[in-house]
């Protein structure tokens, strides 16, 4: 475990965690570890219950399902200052549904999830912070994913004809 | 009506004054791209004509295969690059351009061009320039990227953000390099990834979040799908980049290339003739009006 | 009695039969006299030697989806409203072969160097001497001049003739095309019961008069067919209000009127086949199975094809809604930003031959309540 100055440091850079107070910026950093992956390195896989999101500092993380006859699908890479596995922290969420292996060396911030949830549950004006950055997460995401399901690129005999 | 028509008199020297009657030019020199698609590089057969002939980065050329009919196909080079060979990248689609699939070094095809706008690299010089484009729509920036490089100094950041659906669709990987050496940020992301990728996966506009745009000396350069065009728009002008400093390039059904036949018209510009650039500016009241 | 002191301006009282003998001598002169004729119980334009090929004695009768001939029993060869023909078939006709190309170990190319014909329009009516004028700001630009309508408009002859009576389904005034001729035309004729009143308006008009017998006509007769022709504008039975044209119709691309029309509308091109100002065209190739030798011909297209805007992957106007929006705001909106002008001349026949009856008019004016609403 890294000495927590260096956590805080990591953190600051990450733009939003300087809009937090510096009390929920202490507890948050309490919650973090920092992770070092080679690249290949699988951070969780489909159906694991594991418990944490993940904001990436440096290098490539790739999202990514198998499907049969097909073998894996990177269907998204978090870049620097992403997040993934945010559905850890929307309550409900049970198991991943997709796996996230890091693409490229990388260094990761990892944050306990259920820590999150209960922090947010007693103050409620962190959870509101933290809900609000994970709207717009979500909400880029599904853009984005949008763009992919029109499959914008594909030739005329994949698209309908009229 | 647009204003940033750069002068294409000078360059027209591929075309008669009898309609639609082509010059002959000769298969020189063929790349297989990725699947489906095929950079040819042509040399007219009268070297009078292929003296003369010249073009600028966002033009196109309508190109004859007898029997089958023409084929609106952009410029994907920069004059000086290719010697002035004329090179175009195909993608077997259609009628005409599937039929280019099966041509030899040597075969002959008709040409008639340069036509339609170019992209307004004076006009941007001293600016920041974004080019955000996506599959097939690389190729009618690539001349515009290479003469950006031959003039780097005349330009600030210069960023391109390239898409395409998966690896294997993305054009002239062995460049990417060498334009990242002539000091142009590359950001290449496919919707889908496969096992051997370690690139970005995800669709073009989203780079916006994540850099910094200067809305007072940006210009943005935009080819592909519309759709793409259109989300890459957004985010530009939500980022306050003027409308008059957005660049987009259309395609519509083009028979004539010189603004005569009526096919390619979308509110009062003729897109083979107005366009294919435009600034977008020009275009906005027309633009997201479905079906028009 | 010949009277030399002929110019241009000048009005000659000519006797019917008069009008033989020049279009003979126009035909002597190299021209090909062409005009309306009565064939399947409509008015064509084709060749023809005189009045004798002339409509005598026939009136027309327009609505929409409907055009009668009713027999008039006079002696008159021009109260008929023309046809679904206009004179761009000449100008502009509707197949044209530019070229072969055979391969003969290379390809070669053989070019049509058929001469133009030199045509002699006879019986032009001001709506449609109007559209012949659009058609060369389009055909005959500064940036792209067409060499098929060039040979042939360069040579061109017109005997205009001014109507007297306007159909139903006519607004030229609105439009400010007519129904009297001010434009440029070599004769034009004003015809009477006994005689047509011809009013010199070329060189070559006055020319062909030369060895023609005729008198001038009197005061009373000039003043006659004065009124008749103010009559006759007086008499317009449709209009069409164009001062907020093109704004109205490109500024309300999202009209409901759009999907309205849009399922009346059957795409069948009609209206863009007879009207005298569309322009749009193809280029097609014939080729023979070895694929050795293709002719390249240059063919009438229409916006309300469906294929016509097709690209790759899929169809820019992919219903009939989009198509006719496209069709009505191109004439009566973009038009006048690409070439100065609104491209209708209000003759009535898009009206007259559209088989689901669709009136322009009525759906300018529709489009114009529903925005005011």
């Amino acid at each position: 475990m890294l000495p927590a100055e260096d956590i805080q440091s990591a953190l600051n850079k990450v733009p939003w965690f300087n809009t937090l107070t510096p009390e929920h910026f202490n507890k948050t950093v309490e919650l973090t570890h920092i992770r070092h992956a080679k690249a290949g390195e699988i951070f969780f896989r489909e159906g694991d219950k594991q418990d944490y999101v993940y904001i990436v500092l440096e290098g490539r993380v790739s999202l990514e399902i198998f499907v049969p006859h097909h073998g894996k699908v990177r269907f998204c890479t978090a870049e620097p200052y992403d997040v993934f596995g945010w559905s850890s922290v929307t309550p409900g969420m049970h198991q991943r549904t997709a796996g996230a292996m890091a693409v490229l060396d990388s260094t990761v911030a990892c944050l306990d999830a259920e820590g999150l949830r209960q922090f947010a549950e007693k103050d409620h004006d962190f959870g509101y912070l933290l809900m609000r950055r994970l709207a717009n997460v979500v909400a880029s995401r599904l853009m984005v994913t949008r763009l992919q399901l029109i499959d914008m690129f594909a030739g005329p005999t994949e698209t309908k004809n009229d | 009506m647009t204003t940033m028509l750069l002068n294409t008199a000078a360059h027209s020297a591929g075309y008669t004054n009898k309609l639609l009657l082509p010059h002959w030019a000769e298969v020189v020199r063929i790349i297989p791209e990725a699947e489906g698609v095929t950079t040819f590089q042509f040399k007219f057969i009268d070297p009078e004509v292929q003296s003369r002939y010249r073009f600028e980065p966002g033009q196109f050329n309508m190109l004859y295969m007898p029997g089958y009919g023409e084929a609106a196909i952009s410029m994907s080079s920069d004059f000086d690059t290719d010697h002035g060979l004329l090179t175009h990248t195909i993608r077997h689609i259609g009628n005409v351009t599937k039929a280019t699939s099966r041509l030899k070094v040597g075969d002959m095809v008709g040409m008639r061009g340069p036509f339609g706008t170019s992209w307004p690299l004076e006009a941007i010089e001293g600016m920041d320039v974004v080019i955000a484009c996506g599959g097939i729509g690389l190729p009618p920036l690539r001349g515009a990227i290479h003469r950006i490089i031959r003039n780097r100094g005349k330009y600030g950041k210069v960023i391109l953000l390239y898409g395409a659906r998966t690896p294997k669709d993305l054009m002239y990987p062995s460049e990417y390099d060498a334009w990242q050496k002539a000091d142009i940020e590359m950001q290449v992301t496919v919707d889908r990834g496969d096992d051997d990728w370690t690139g970005r996966v995800g669709v073009v506009p989203m780079w916006f979040y994540h850099f910094r745009v200067d809305p007072h000396k940006t210009a943005v350069l935009t080819c592909g799908p519309e759709i793409m065009m259109r989300f890459v728009i957004y985010e530009a002008l939500a980022r306050r980049v003027p409308s008059e400093h957005i660049y987009i390039s259309l395609e519509r059904n083009m028979k004539c290339g010189q603004g005569a036949c009526g096919h390619c018209q979308q509110g009062p510009f003729f897109i083979c003739k107005d366009g294919p650039v435009f600034p977008f500016r020009a275009f906005e009241h027309i633009f997201n009006v479905e079906e028009y | 009695m010949i009277d030399k002191t002929l110019t241009i301006g000048s009005t000659i009282a000519l006797p019917k039969p008069e009008l033989d003998l020049l279009l003979a001598d126009l035909r002597g002169n190299g021209f090909q006299t062409v005009g309306p004729h009565l064939q399947d119980e409509s008015i064509i334009y084709t060749n023809i030697d005189g009045l004798k090929d002339l409509p005598r004695g026939m009136l027309s009768e327009q609505a929409p989806a409907s055009y009668r001939m009713i027999q008039t029993g006079k002696e008159r060869y021009f109260d008929f409203i023309p046809g679904g023909q206009s004179w761009k078939q000449f100008l502009f006709p509707p197949r044209y072969s530019l070229f072969n190309a055979v391969k003969d170990g290379t390809w070669q190319l053989q070019e049509n160097n058929e001469p133009a014909p030199h045509y002699a329009l006879i019986g032009v009516r001001a709506c449609e001497l109007a559209a012949i004028h659009i058609q060369d700001k389009i055909f005959l630009r500064e940036d792209f001049s067409d060499p098929i309508c060039r040979a042939r408009r360069e040579s061109l002859f017109i005997l205009a003739v001014n109507c007297l009576d306007p159909d139903a389904t006519c607004f030229c005034v609105s439009m400010g095309c007519g129904p009297r001729h001010r434009a440029a035309f070599d004769l034009c004729l004003t015809e009477l019961d006994d005689v047509f009143l011809v009013e010199v308006g070329s060189e070559l008009g006055r020319s062909l008069l030369f060895n023609r017998t005729f008198d001038l006509p009197s005061a009373f007769v000039q003043n006659s067919a004065n009124l008749a022709m103010e009559r006759a504008a007086g008499a317009m039975m449709r209009t069409m209000d164009t001062s907020d044209l093109p704004g109205l119709l490109t500024g309300n691309l999202d009209a409901e009127r759009w999907t309205e029309v849009g399922k009346r509308c059957l795409s069948c091109a009609n209206c863009t086949l007879v009207c005298p100002t569309c322009f749009c065209w193809d280029a097609t190739d014939q080729v023979d199975i070895l694929g050795k030798s293709t002719r390249r011909d240059r063919v009438w297209d229409s916006c309300f094809n469906p294929n016509y805007s097709s690209v790759v992957g899929g169809n820019t106007r992919p219903n009939i809604r989009s198509r006719y929006r496209q069709w009505l705001t191109h004439k009566l909106g973009a038009w006048k930003d690409q070439f100065g002008v609104l491209g209708c001349v209000g003759c009535g026949r898009c009206i007259t031959w559209c088989p689901a009856g669709i009136d322009l008019t009525e759906e300018v004016n529709a489009i114009r309540a529903e925005v005011k609403t």
